[in-house]
């Protein structure tokens, strides 16, 4: 009785066990709601996994593969890139070029695509470039900030144990903040996804699942649509679930403070 | 009395003044620390440094630490002509911070590593400490997972393994119940007499616990106008020696009448500045 009113309450820590129950029964009422839904604009679950088997059939594990492969291309290097970036924010003559980088992430992608055609030299490097930039400025934005909001002290506990600036720079910016890093990452990691179907339809060369998503979303079939929407809901969750699992081996006192662990 | 002499002189703050924007904050502080010598005893420095809020304590206490510079004079440690540079003194503040990102193994293993540079004396060195502070069972641990008390102690361990024999701590007292008081000024007491040349400048506002725990007090204030009103820029107004006044190094002494008249005139000065 007391576990259904902390369920109901604000600010109460619940059992995993109670959680596990939670999802289940939200995904269950989830469920309930697509299968006796009355509108015909939502495919039934029959109909989307009929569309999933025949989606498959026509490739659909070769697309997500070259799809897989160009966000994760994108991923790592808008990683290298934004943390590098958001880590030379300590240095002062980089900060207005980084500022001026995170203000671009008010730009529309469709307008930038002449500027990269023109650099890149096929269809994989386009799309790479025009992800790599959509999902690089708003990655370093969210580093610098986080770079910007460590407190003095923890500069000066370095300094006072005789660190050098540039080791200073390591142990507080570099490590002090790897699990914020894992953090922005991973919700930067999922960006890349909702940008890939954009990026794909602008770049049709090598297909993916963007490509095959806007064919069928051309054509108003529903059931594939909705079929391709869950592979890459589900592929998302995977590596959600993979950076989280990083941030967790590699930053195992991130969590020790939270109230929900 | 104890009878004590004095030796070199450990840290010495030479003219110190601070201007912010054309504003003194600081005007020709002066002070030194001397080594007391007791003989058949191990005998630290303590230092108690007292003042009102905002008087500039902390800006002195940054510049003693060499993370901030004067707008003129030095801080000198250990006789050497260069003004004193950040790591050689000790930092404890009050919050007590460690690398979030380590344990308090490796809290201690990286300031023991910045002075020695064989890992293996290092290592001994920090278990030892460990073992003195009794907190080897909390090595694996990361500094969240500490209490209070375990994490004030690991902090002054870090900064103690690193710096030159000093360690400025800032507000130590500040919120602790009767027992961590006096825990706290047994701590105090013990990092000193851990060596001869220890040296601990406690920075704080509890008068009483201040004069429990050191051999000197630096009274810290302004002064002022012939119609009353504080003059810009702060300097030590009053020093109290409490080896002179036999009011150190006696157990208990805190409940003896000359030590609390001794209280009463420090507050009352205080209540001048």
């Amino acid at each position: 009785m007391s576990e259904a009113i902390n369920v109901l309450s604000p600010n109460r820590v619940i059992s995993k066990q109670t959680l596990r129950w939670l999802v289940g029964f939200q995904l269950l009422l989830l469920f309930f709601i697509w299968v006796f839904s009355p509108t015909v604009f939502l495919p039934k679950p029959s109909e989307v996994f009929q569309a999933l088997r025949e989606m498959w059939m026509a490739g659909l594990g070769g697309e997500l593969i070259t799809s897989f492969y160009l966000n994760l291309q994108a991923i790592a290097i808008s990683t290298v890139l934004s943390l590098l970036l958001a880590y030379l924010t300590v240095i002062p003559f980089f900060r207005p070029f980084v500022m001026l980088l995170s203000k671009l992430r008010f730009l529309s992608m469709v307008g930038l695509t002449f500027f990269f055609t023109l650099m890149a030299t096929t269809g994989h490097e386009l799309k790479l470039y025009l992800l790599v930039f959509s999902v690089s400025v708003f990655f370093v934005t969210g580093m610098a900030e986080v770079v910007a909001a460590i407190p003095k002290e923890s500069f000066d506990l370095a300094r006072t144990l005789r660190m050098g600036e540039w080791r200073v720079v390591y142990e507080v910016v570099v490590l002090g903040q790897a699990d914020k890093a894992f953090e922005m990452l991973r919700q930067n990691a999922a960006m890349g996804w909702m940008m890939l179907t954009m990026v794909e339809g602008i770049s049709r060369s090598e297909g993916g699942v963007g490509a095959m998503l806007l064919n069928q979303n051309k054509h108003f079939h529903l059931s594939a649509v909705f079929a391709i929407q869950l592979t890459i809901l589900l592929l998302g969750l995977g590596q959600d679930y993979a950076i989280g699992l990083l941030r967790k081996v590699f930053c195992p006192y991130a969590s020790l403070t939270l109230e929900r662990k | 009395m104890a009878t004590c002499t004095y030796g070199k002189t450990l840290l010495k703050i030479e003219d110190v003044s601070l201007e912010y924007d054309g504003r003194p904050i600081l005007k020709h502080v002066s002070a030194e620390i001397r080594d007391i010598i007791r003989p058949d005893c191990v005998q630290g420095q303590v230092v108690g440094f007292l003042g009102p809020s905002g008087i500039g304590k902390t800006q002195l206490f940054r510049i003693i630490a060499g993370l901030n510079k004067p707008t003129s004079g030095r801080v000198t440690v250990n006789g050497q002509d260069l003004p004193v540079q950040a790591g050689q003194v000790g930092v404890v503040a009050q919050d007590y911070p460690l690398f979030e990102h380590r344990t308090v193994m490796s809290n201690l293993l990286l300031a023991a590593g910045q002075k020695e540079k064989d890992a293996k004396v290092a290592h001994d060195k920090v278990v030892q400490y460990l073992n003195d502070f009794a907190l080897l069972d909390k090595a694996r641990l990361y500094p969240v997972q500490l209490s209070g008390g375990q994490r004030q102690r690991c902090a002054i361990i870090q900064q103690i393994l690193c710096s030159d024999h000093f360690l400025l701590m800032d507000e130590p007292f500040s919120g602790l119940d009767l027992l961590m008081l006096e825990k706290t000024t047994e701590l105090i007491q013990k990092v000193a007499n851990r060596d001869e040349l220890n040296t601990i400048i406690v920075v704080t506002h509890d008068i009483t616990a201040a004069a429990a725990v050191a051999d000197h007090l630096w009274l810290m204030g302004r002064d002022q106008d012939a119609t009353g009103n504080p003059l810009p820029g702060s300097h030590i107004v009053e020093t109290y020696d409490l080896v002179e006044r036999d009011l150190c190094w006696h157990p208990g002494i805190i409940t003896h009448p000359r030590f609390l008249d001794f209280v009463r005139e420090v507050k009352e000065r205080f209540r001048s500045l």
